[in-house]
C-alpha cells in the first residue's frame, strides 16, 4: 500500500555565524546575509524520510518563492531523497501574507502526483516566525491539521497515524498528547523531532534511500518543475498582495526604553574592581535571602 | 453609516478546568482598548469572551469579574479536549453567528455581521487555531503581538486602495517585535477597497504573546452578559482521537535557582570555550544557564554535547521564552535587545559582561563589566571563589 507525502518548505536568511549578517543597528542585512533551507523546513524534511524509510512513501517538495528558492528545494531533496520537487515562482505572489501564501501552496500541493497521504511543514520560519502558514494551508486544504509533532507511526491498513505532539501553555508544564487520526492529515513537525530506526532492514532502507538520495541531488532537474500563476491556475485575486488581508504598515526601530537602572560602569581586566564586584553580588544573594 | 462589525472576541483557553493567564491578560487589555475607543467614537461595543468546554458555563462569571461585558461560552462534552478541527469550526460558527453577536448589544444587532476584533493567545494552541478560524474566515492575521493601538488611518495603498487617498476608521494597529529584538513591525488587516478586486477582510485578529499585558483585578460586583452558543457538531469533524495526555517536567528550571547567567552572541569569538566558561561560572554560583533567542536557532557549530545542551528554545529567556525574576541575573555578551530584556528585567540584581559600553544592556543593569567574557569570567570565578560559598538547598 502507498503512501504519500508532501513537504511544505521555506528558503531562509542562513543564521550560521560566517554566513549572518548584521546591521551596526543589531538588525539583520538582509543584503549580506547568505540564504539556505530553513531550519525548520529541514527538520520537515526529515520527518518526510521517516515515511519513506519505514512506509517507502514517496516524496513531493514544494516551496514558494523566488528562482533562488531552488536552493531549498536541492538541500531538502539531499535529505528527504524526494521524487518531486516543486517551485512555485511568480511576481505575482511577491508581497503575500500567510493567507495569500496558503492559497498558492494548497493549489500546488494539488499538483503534486497522487492525493497527498500526508503533508509536513515546519514548526515555523525562522525569519518570520509567524507559524501560520502550515496550519492555514492544511485549513485550505480540508485536511486535519495536527500541530507541534515530534514523532508519529503510520497504519496502512487502517490509513490512521498516531502522532505525539507537544503541548506548551505559559505557566504551567509541557504536556505530551498522543493522537490518533484517520488520514489524510497535515503536520507541523516540532524542532525536537527525531527519527530513530531501530532495527536492521530499517537501517539498511536508512542508508540505501540515503545513498539514493545523493544520485538524485545530481540529477536535481530530472525532479524538478517550477510553476507560474497561469501554470498553477491560481485564482489571482486570492494571491499576492490582493489576497492579503494583512499589510505591514511600518517597520520602525523597537524605542529604547528609558534606562531602568542606572549602571556603574567597571573596568573588566581590572581584579581589584571584580573583586568588588563580586562583593556586591554577594550582597545581592545574601540581602534577598533576609527579605 | 452601516457598521456591519461590531465588538471584540477574546478566545479563551483554559487548562485544568482554569482560564490560564493569558486568556487573563487579553481581557484586561480588550478592557483598557474597548473603554478608549468607545469614548472616543460614542459607541458601546463590547469585550466579548469565547469560551468552549465542557462544564465551563462557571467561568463566564469570572471572565466579566475581571473585565468582559459579555461571555458566549459553548458547553459540549465533544469539546473536553481542544482539537484544532472542532475547535475551529465552533468559533467560527460563534464569529459568523448574527443572531448572538446581536444579542450581545441590541442596539447593534440589525447589522452586526461578524466581530471586528478578535485575539487569540500566541501559544501552541492558540497560534494553531487562530490560523485555521482566520484562514475559515477568510480574514488576516497577525501573529507574537505585544502592543496594540487603535486608529483612524488615512493612507493610499497600490492594492488596498487603488492608489485613492482612503480613511479606514477603528484599525488596529498590531505590534510585533522581529526575531532580533530590534524591529517592530506594525501590521494592519484592512479590507480591499481597491475596485479591482473589493473583498472585507473583517475580523481584524491577532494572536498576542503570553505575559505582556497585565490582566485586570476581579471585581465581583462587575456585570455582563452570559449567552450560551449551540453548536451544530458534523461527526467529521471529531475524526481525531486524544490518546492519552501526559504532564512533562522540563530539564531547564528557571524558577528555582536564584542566580541565572545568560549568553548570547558575544560568545561568537570561540564559541565552544566561551560555553564552557559560562557553565563553569553558573556551576560555582550554582544558577540555571539562559540563552537569548538567536542562539536557539543554532549560530555556532560546537560539539554536539553542548550544542544539544546550550542552543535549545528550551532555555530562551525572553518574549518567546522563558521569563525569570532571579535574584542575581548574569548577561554574559548579551546585546540587550527588546525581547529579552522583557525576560529578564525583573530580576533583583543584575551584572552584564559586554565590551561595548552603547550596547542596550548597559541600561538594563546594576553593574555593567566593561570587556570580552573571555577575559573578565576567568577572573570573576576566581574572585567567587575566594567569596560565595553557595549552600546546596
Amino acid at each position: 500500500m502507498s503512501l504519500n507525502v508532501g513537504v511544505i518548505i521555506k528558503l531562509e536568511p542562513d543564521f550560521s555565524e560566517g554566513n549572518v549578517s548584521y546591521n551596526p543597528d543589531g538588525t539583520l542585512n538582509r543584503a549580506e546575509t547568505k540564504n539556505t533551507l530553513g531550519p525548520h523546513s529541514a527538520v520537515a524534511a526529515q520527518a518526510a524520510f521517516y515515511a519513506k524509510v519505514m512506509y517507502g512513501a514517496k516524496i513531493s517538495i514544494g516551496t514558494m518563492g523566488p528562482p533562488i528558492a531552488d536552493l531549498a528545494l536541492k538541500q531538502a531533496q539531499e535529505i528527504s531523497d524526494a521524487e518531486e520537487l516543486q517551485l512555485y515562482s511568480d511576481k505575482l505572489f511577491a508581497g503575500a501574507d500567510t493567507l495569500g501564501t496558503a492559497e498558492v501552496l494548497r493549489v500546488g500541493i494539488g499538483k503534486m502526483q497522487g492525493e497527498m497521504d500526508i503533508v509536513f511543514a515546519g514548526h515555523r520560519a525562522s525569519d518570520g516566525e509567524t507559524g501560520q502558514t502550515g496550519p492555514q494551508t492544511a485549513w485550505k486544504l480540508g485536511f486535519t491539521f495536527l500541530g507541534n509533532v515530534t514523532s508519529y507511526s503510520v497504519d496502512l491498513e487502517t490509513r490512521t497515524i498516531r502522532a505525539k505532539r507537544l503541548v506548551s501553555l505559559q505557566g504551567s508544564p509541557d504536556i505530551i498528547e498522543e493522537v490518533e487520526a484517520p488520514l489524510p492529515v497535515f503536520i507541523s513537525i516540532d524542532p525536537t523531532f527525531k527519527s530513530s530506526y531501530n532495527t536492521i532492514s530499517q537501517r539498511l532502507s536508512f542508508q540505501k534511500y540515503q545513498k539514493e538520495a545523493k544520485e538524485r541531488v545530481k540529477n536535481f532537474n530530472n525532479y524538478y518543475k517550477i510553476f507560474n500563476a497561469d501554470e498553477l491556475g491560481v485564482d489571482k485575486t486570492l494571491v499576492g498582495l490582493p489576497g492579503s488581508p494583512t499589510i505591514v504598515y511600518k517597520v520602525e526601530r523597537v524605542p529604547k526604553s528609558t534606562a531602568t537602572r542606572s549602571a556603574e560602569v567597571v573596568d573588566g581586566s581590572d581584579p581589584k574592581q571584580l573583586q568588588k564586584v563580586v562583593g556586591k553580588m554577594k550582597e545581592a544573594l545574601e540581602a534577598m535571602v533576609i527579605k | 453609516m452601516v457598521e456591519k462589525y461590531r465588538h471584540l472576541y477574546v478566545v479563551i483557553e483554559i487548562e485544568q478546568g482554569e482560564i490560564i493567564p493569558v486568556s487573563k491578560e487579553m481581557i484586561g487589555e480588550a478592557r483598557r482598548l474597548m473603554d478608549k475607543f468607545n469614548q472616543k467614537y460614542s459607541s458601546k461595543e463590547k469585550v466579548v469572551g469565547i469560551v468552549l468546554g465542557n462544564n465551563i458555563k462557571e467561568l463566564s462569571k469570572e471572565l466579566i469579574e475581571i473585565g468582559a461585558d459579555a461571555v458566549i461560552y459553548c458547553d459540549n462534552p465533544q469539546l473536553e479536549e481542544i482539537r484544532n478541527t472542532i475547535y475551529t469550526k465552533v468559533i467560527s460558527q460563534i464569529a459568523n453567528d448574527k443572531k448572538i453577536g446581536g444579542q450581545v448589544e441590541s442596539d447593534y444587532a440589525e447589522d452586526f455581521t461578524r466581530p471586528r476584533y478578535m485575539f487569540f493567545a500566541a501559544d501552541s494552541i492558540g497560534r494553531h487555531l487562530s490560523s485555521t478560524v482566520l484562514a475559515e474566515l477568510d480574514s488576516g492575521l497577525a501573529s507574537d503581538i505585544n502592543q496594540l493601538v487603535i486608529e483612524d488611518i488615512e493612507m493610499s495603498h497600490q492594492q488596498k486602495t487603488g492608489g485613492a487617498k482612503e480613511t479606514y476608521e477603528k484599525t488596529l494597529e498590531m505590534y510585533r517585535p522581529d526575531f532580533s529584538g530590534f524591529l517592530w513591525t506594525t501590521i494592519l488587516c484592512l479590507d480591499n477597497r481597491n475596485p479591482a478586486f473589493k473583498r472585507d477582510y473583517h475580523p481584524q485578529a491577532c494572536s498576542i504573546i503570553p505575559g505582556v499585558f497585565e490582566p485586570l483585578e476581579a471585581d465581583s460586583k462587575r456585570e455582563g452578559q452570559v449567552i450560551e452558543f449551540v453548536p451544530e457538531i458534523d461527526e467529521q469533524d471529531l475524526k481525531v482521537k486524544v490518546i492519552s495526555r501526559k504532564v512533562i517536567q522540563s530539564e531547564v528550571d528557571f524558577e528555582t535557582p536564584r542566580t541565572i547567567v545568560s549568553f548570547g552572541r558575544g560568545i561568537k569569538d570561540e564559541p565552544e570555550k566561551n560555553i564552557k566558561l559560562v557553565e563553569q561560572l553558573a556551576k560555582e554560583l550554582n544558577a540555571e544557564v539562559g540563552i537569548t533567542l538567536p542562539i536557539s536557532k543554532k549560530p555556532f557549530s560546537i560539539s554536539q554535547s553542548l550544542d544539544s545542551k546550550y542552543m535549545v528554545p528550551d532555555r530562551v529567556i525572553g518574549t518567546s521564552g522563558h521569563k525569570t525574576s532571579a535574584m542575581l541575573y548574569i548577561a554574559a555578551g548579551v546585546s540587550g535587545a527588546m525581547q529579552h530584556v522583557w525576560g529578564m528585567k525583573d530580576s533583583g540584581f543584575v551584572v552584564a559582561i559586554n565590551p561595548d559600553e552603547d550596547a542596550p544592556i548597559k541600561d538594563e543593569c546594576d553593574i555593567f563589566i566593561k570587556g570580552r567574557m573571555e577575559d573578565v569570567i576567568p577572573l570573576l570565578i576566581e574572585e567567587i571563589k575566594k567569596q560565595i560559598q553557595i549552600v546546596e538547598a
